[in-house]
């Protein structure tokens, strides 16, 4: 996956393509709208990253120019505005996502593998993992080609584990990622632990691989080389 | 008390005491006036007499009740004039009175002769009388005087103030308009309305340079806040051990907070900015039910019973995203300082909504319960900003907010009319 990441603060930029690096993408990053415009016109990308905060306007004129020029790329939306019309007018013109700052960087990367999966794979494609099969199109998931019975919230977890795999993924970030802002304050983490736990058992029970591991009190790791 | 009142009681006071002293003084000077002047009046009969006997008129025949005339012997000096009061018999009232009498001596043809001449005085409680009744009449038309004073004319002098204050009371920080003041012509309400209207100018600069930062404060916080997060969680990536993680989670949990608290604040400011477009009516029963399905997996992870009696079709006339941050506040309140297997009671219809949850009993009186960062004891990660951010929507909708504690009952109240 190629993405631009177009977002003026230096410190974000490495941060976010440090990340996406180490996932094995290909990230360039604009500082302005009009670094940003230039790429745009040069290159293609599957994904551009957009900070709507821009030193020389506003994000979304770049969505503008990507429907005039009807170019084929997709869109997340990153932005310190968490407010609800900042939010709907960058869907409205064709945004795919928005994610509010700050995030964590594990789900910044889950979106752009759920976006990139959704128009490029049109959700037909599977991911497959040793002896783990993720079939998007049905919300399934196999082992050892028997089908694991999964809830909503654990096959989430499985695919944000998979789509971060060998990182360190917080407690935070996922907690995050399963409930979503409104149980910011609730502490969520004994449920964190209760849906690994969970998910753990059910693939061990299926014969598979116990993939994933604790890392001290921090969080959890899909260790591809566990044994 | 009126300022007006004030001044009058003073200004009364002030001339009863001056009219009293008036009243001594008047009388003391009037009696000796009335004195001396009689004496003097007595003096010149005496001599006149005296002057009488001297032509060689009869001293027998001269006496009269008025007139006394002794002789004296030749050898005393001659008296000076002496006054003195004396009670006499006088004719025309037929009884004894009050009378002045004068006596002197004089040396005429050999013989010494002490003439004493008498008049009536003027009687003290007669003067006494007399002043009193006009100081008395001074008074009543002073209390006249004042009593028209406060009816009209204090209206007219007081019209400045009472504008002022007016405008005073209009006054209103979301308008951003300093105050304009009207000229009185009345020194000290000028000064006051400058001094307003400087204050006003500057109280407006300093509101609006405090809007400004803790808007652009909560903004800025947010890309250092979400820098400080992905590092950490890029260092979580690195080889570390035990001890290294348990700094970073307390890092990442601090870091957290503080953007849990500037979000907070920032909603609060901007509520009672007044800052959220109009309301429009949204269906809050359906708010409430969304919320609920988001939550409800926390909830059971709880292990909290649910109990709720929802009325569907509840309109409010409210923002739906304040809407949400108000069910979502007192939702999580709820869950949060529950106690394990305990329950929460939702009741909710067109006037009111309530919520009940069990818990421990707080440790800090109920009515601080909405304070800014008030927090229990236990619950020392959570921001304690939920309750005052639910408290200023309550103010800016209208709604009145009640929290009651009946053990181990928290109950909490909206009641929307």
């Amino acid at each position: 996956m190629k993405i631009l990441l177009v977002e003026d603060n230096p410190e974000l930029t490495q941060n976010i393509s440090n990340y996406l690096q180490d996932q094995g993408m290909r990230c360039e990053s604009a500082v302005n709208l009009f670094d940003a415009q230039d790429k745009l016109l040069s290159y293609s990308y599957d994904c551009i990253i957009l900070d709507l905060m821009l030193p020389d306007g506003n994000g979304l004129t770049l969505l503008e120019l990507i429907k005039s020029k009807k170019m084929e790329v997709n869109v997340l939306i990153i932005s310190a505005k968490g407010s609800l019309d900042d939010k709907l007018s960058g869907l409205d013109l064709g945004a795919d996502d928005y994610l509010a700052k700050p995030f964590h960087l594990a789900e910044l990367l889950a979106r752009l593998k759920a976006i990139y999966r959704r128009t490029k794979m049109q959700g037909f494609d599977e991911l497959v993992f040793n002896e783990i099969t993720v079939v998007n199109s049905q919300l399934q998931v196999l082992v050892n080609e028997q089908i694991l019975d999964l809830t909503k919230k654990e096959y989430d977890l499985l695919l944000f584990f998979l789509t971060n795999k060998d990182r360190v993924v917080g407690k935070n970030a996922i907690a995050h990622h399963l409930w979503g802002d409104y149980t910011d304050d609730l502490s969520n983490f004994d449920f964190v632990y209760q849906h690994v736990k969970n998910l753990r058992k059910k693939i061990s029970a299926a014969g598979g691989r116990d993939y994933i591991r604790t890392v001290y009190g921090l969080g959890y790791k899909f260790d591809s080389a566990a044994l | 008390m009126k300022l007006i009142n004030i001044i009058s009681l003073w200004f009364l006071g002030i001339t009863l005491a001056a009219l009293l002293i008036g009243t001594i003084v008047i009388y003391e000077k009037l009696g000796s006036e009335i004195d001396f002047e009689l004496g003097m009046e007595l003096d010149r009969q005496i001599e006149s007499y005296a002057q009488r006997i001297e032509q060689g008129a009869p001293v027998e025949k001269l006496q009269y009740d008025k007139l006394q005339i002794q002789e004296l012997p030749m050898d005393w000096p001659t008296e000076e004039l002496w006054l003195r009061d004396t009670l006499a018999y006088h004719d025309p009232m037929n009884r004894n009175e009050t009378q002045l009498k004068a006596s002197r001596s004089f040396k005429i043809d050999g013989k010494h002769y002490r003439i004493s001449y008498y008049n009536l005085v003027v009687e003290a409680d007669d003067i006494t009388e007399t002043i009193v009744l006009t100081m008395l009449t001074v008074f009543l038309a002073q209390l006249l005087f004042i009593g028209f004073f406060l009816w009209a004319i204090s209206k007219k002098i007081f019209r400045p103030f009472h504008t002022s204050l007016e405008q005073l009371q209009q006054f209103s920080f979301q308008k951003n308009t300093p105050l304009k003041l009207t000229k009185s012509g009345v020194y000290e309400f000028d000064l006051l309305n400058t001094f307003l209207e400087k204050m006003s100018t500057k109280l407006l600069k300093d509101y609006r340079k405090i809007k400004e930062f803790s808007e652009n404060l909560s903004h800025e916080i947010q890309t250092p806040s979400a820098v400080v997060r992905g590092k950490l969680e890029l260092l979580m990536n690195e080889s570390i051990n035990e001890q290294q993680a348990a700094l970073i989670q307390a890092a990442f949990d601090s870091n957290e907070r503080i953007r849990r608290i500037v979000k907070s604040l920032a909603i609060l400011a901007k509520l009672e900015n007044e800052e959220f477009e109009s309301p429009e009516p949204m269906d809050f029963s359906e708010g409430m039910q969304q919320m609920l399905s988001r939550l409800e997996e926390v909830i059971h992870m709880h292990d909290l019973h649910l109990k709720k009696d929802i009325q569907p079709g509840v309109i409010l006339q409210i923002h739906p995203y304040v809407a949400e941050i108000l069910i979502h506040n007192l939702l999580t309140n709820a869950i949060k300082h529950n106690v394990d297997g305990g329950e929460i009671d939702i009741l909710m219809d067109e006037s009111m909504l309530q919520i009940r949850n069990s818990g421990k009993s707080p440790s800090f009186d109920p009515k601080e319960m909405l304070g800014r960062f008030k927090k229990d004891g236990e619950h020392q990660d959570s921001v304690g900003l939920g309750l005052a951010i639910v408290n200023q929507i309550c103010k800016n909708y209208g709604f009145t907010l009640r929290y009651t504690f009946d053990k181990p009952f928290h109950s909490i109240q909206v009641q929307f009319r």
